[in-house]
């Protein structure tokens, strides 16, 4: 029997596109035919739930009984993908040690994921280290999301190994950036990137986005998904949910 | 079925080789057989080709988004009228570097438009280095050498292979100085010695062979989509999704 897998995406500061990188990982699940719900911790009005509106609710993380709602219905038959607020992803970890859920987790009851999104300052890497505090057997990946021109400070070999070199245990994922126009419209569209690409609105039905946006998102998401490919992020997962029965593989980033 | 509309892309890495007497002659063909033309002149510096048909060209800087999808997705819109896009030197690299990110050949063959690339040659190394690379990053896209002979005496059909297409170079001939000034006047037009061929000046004879492979290559286009279509056995656009 597979285990149950959660995914948090978080950082603890805002600004850094955890909700853009929450919704290429249901585009890939989508892709990759596992099933997957989402939780969305803006409480009230939420972001993420704008794109994945079928299958995302809107939580207060903080507050027990939305935190009941999230992880006693954790299950082995979708993966749970929580977009987790800025300045919570500590906190939640944290509360997440308290109730047991890290316990059981060590006990090899759940899978735990976290995608802990970085931004291009020593205030955000200096979360490296209470983030990883808490990951201990969770699969820690620090997500670099270049949604500017930033290096993270590759150029500085000090600063890369004062951070990164020091959390052995935690992969690594590169998101390059989206041309801004495309990112833009994807917005304004309110679609999931995969429907864009397809050409679809939010009723599933023929829009009339720009090729050349389209392409771009195309292309985009195509290297990120090369970026899960490449952490074997599919067989992390698959240690949950059970893929469905129908099709075989994935999906190709195809237009319409 | 349905012959496929071209989409010319008059192209050379390099200045001054004669795309936009190519791309004004394709025009002129184009128009004089009757059918629908719009053209793109995309040029870092003087826009000469809409210049001289500014009803029919649109001068467009392709270095911002917005102006390649001005390009690129009106290229694929009005799939009966022939595109004609003369690329400057300037936008060179960022064309086919946009080109293959969006996989625009794909789409556009998809809406049965076939995107045909006119390289000018010359004899420098870097040239050849280039039409390589460039054939090796869009393995499915018909690329057509020209020979302008005004640039080079000699061409290295080695170096210069067709792509996607069974044919030679398309070969300009070296025109005398008085007769380039008299064809460079903007009040000059194609038009005559296209609809009454065979005459005795310097630019019938010119202009003749050059017309015969606009029109052996057009032919050749369609036979290519001939075979495919008979080779696949139906017309198909393929779904939205498709699964490995």
């Amino acid at each position: 029997m597979p285990k149950p897998t959660v995914v948090l995406v978080g950082a603890d500061k805002g600004g850094v596109g955890k909700t853009t990188v929450a919704r290429t990982l249901l585009d890939y699940l989508t892709a990759e035919n596992l099933p997957a719900r989402a939780f969305d911790t803006e409480f009230p009005k939420g972001r993420l739930k704008r794109f994945h509106p079928a299958i995302t609710e809107v939580v207060d993380v903080t507050a027990v009984p939305d935190q009941m709602r999230i992880f006693d219905t954790v299950s082995h038959e979708n993966v749970t993908v929580i977009d987790v607020r800025a300045g919570l992803l500590t906190p939640t970890l944290r509360a997440l040690r308290d109730v047991g859920f890290l316990e059981s987790m060590k006990k090899g009851e759940f899978s735990l994921v976290v995608f802990h999104i970085l931004g291009a300052s020593v205030a955000s890497l200096d979360e490296i280290e209470d983030t990883s505090a808490f990951t201990g057997d969770a699969s820690h990946f620090l997500v670099k999301n270049f949604i500017n021109n930033t290096t993270f400070f590759e150029w500085d070999q000090a600063t890369q190994s004062s951070y990164f070199r020091k959390v052995k245990d935690a992969g690594q994922i590169a998101i390059p950036k989206l041309n801004e126009m495309a990112f833009e419209q994807v917005e304004l569209a309110g679609v999931p990137f995969l429907s864009f690409v397809a050409n679809k609105d939010p009723k599933g039905e023929s829009a009339n986005y720009s090729f050349v946006l389209r392409g771009y998102v195309r292309h985009w998401l195509g290297n990120v998904w090369n970026e899960y490919e490449r952490i074997k992020l599919k067989d992390i997962l698959a240690n949950g949910p059970v893929a469905k029965a129908k099709g075989s593989g994935r999906m190709q980033v195809v237009s319409s | 079925m349905p012959r496929p509309t071209p989409v010319y892309i008059v192209a050379s890495p390099n200045q001054k080789v004669g795309k936009t007497l190519i791309a004004r002659l394709l025009i002129e063909f184009v128009q004089t057989d009757g059918r629908k033309v719009i053209g793109y002149d995309l040029q870092s510096r003087r826009s000469a080709l809409a210049e001289r048909f500014p009803h029919l060209v649109e001068s467009v800087d392709i270095s911002d988004t917005r102006g390649q999808m001005r390009v690129f997705d009106r290229l694929l819109i009005d799939r009966g009228i022939t595109k004609i896009v003369d690329l400057g030197s300037g936008p060179f690299d960022l064309f086919f570097a946009v080109m293959e990110k969006i996989d625009f050949v794909t789409e556009a063959r998809r809406q049965l438009i076939e995107p045909i690339v006119l390289f000018v040659t010359d004899t420098e190394a870097e040239t050849a280095r280039i039409y390589a690379g460039l054939r090796g990053r869009l393995k499915s896209t018909i690329f057509v050498p020209v020979h302008n002979e005004a640039v080079s005496v000699t061409f290295a059909a080695q170096d210069f292979l067709a792509g996607g297409i069974e044919c030679g170079p398309i070969r300009i001939a070296r025109l005398s100085q008085l007769v380039c000034r008299v064809i460079d006047r903007s009040n000059f037009s194609f038009a005559n010695y296209i609809t009454e061929p065979g005459g005795e000046s310097e630019v019938h004879q010119w202009i003749g062979p050059i017309l015969t492979r606009f029109r052996e290559l057009e032919l050749q286009l369609f036979a290519n989509r001939l075979a495919l279509f008979l080779n696949a056995g139906n017309a198909n656009n393929g779904p939205n999704f498709e699964i490995d």
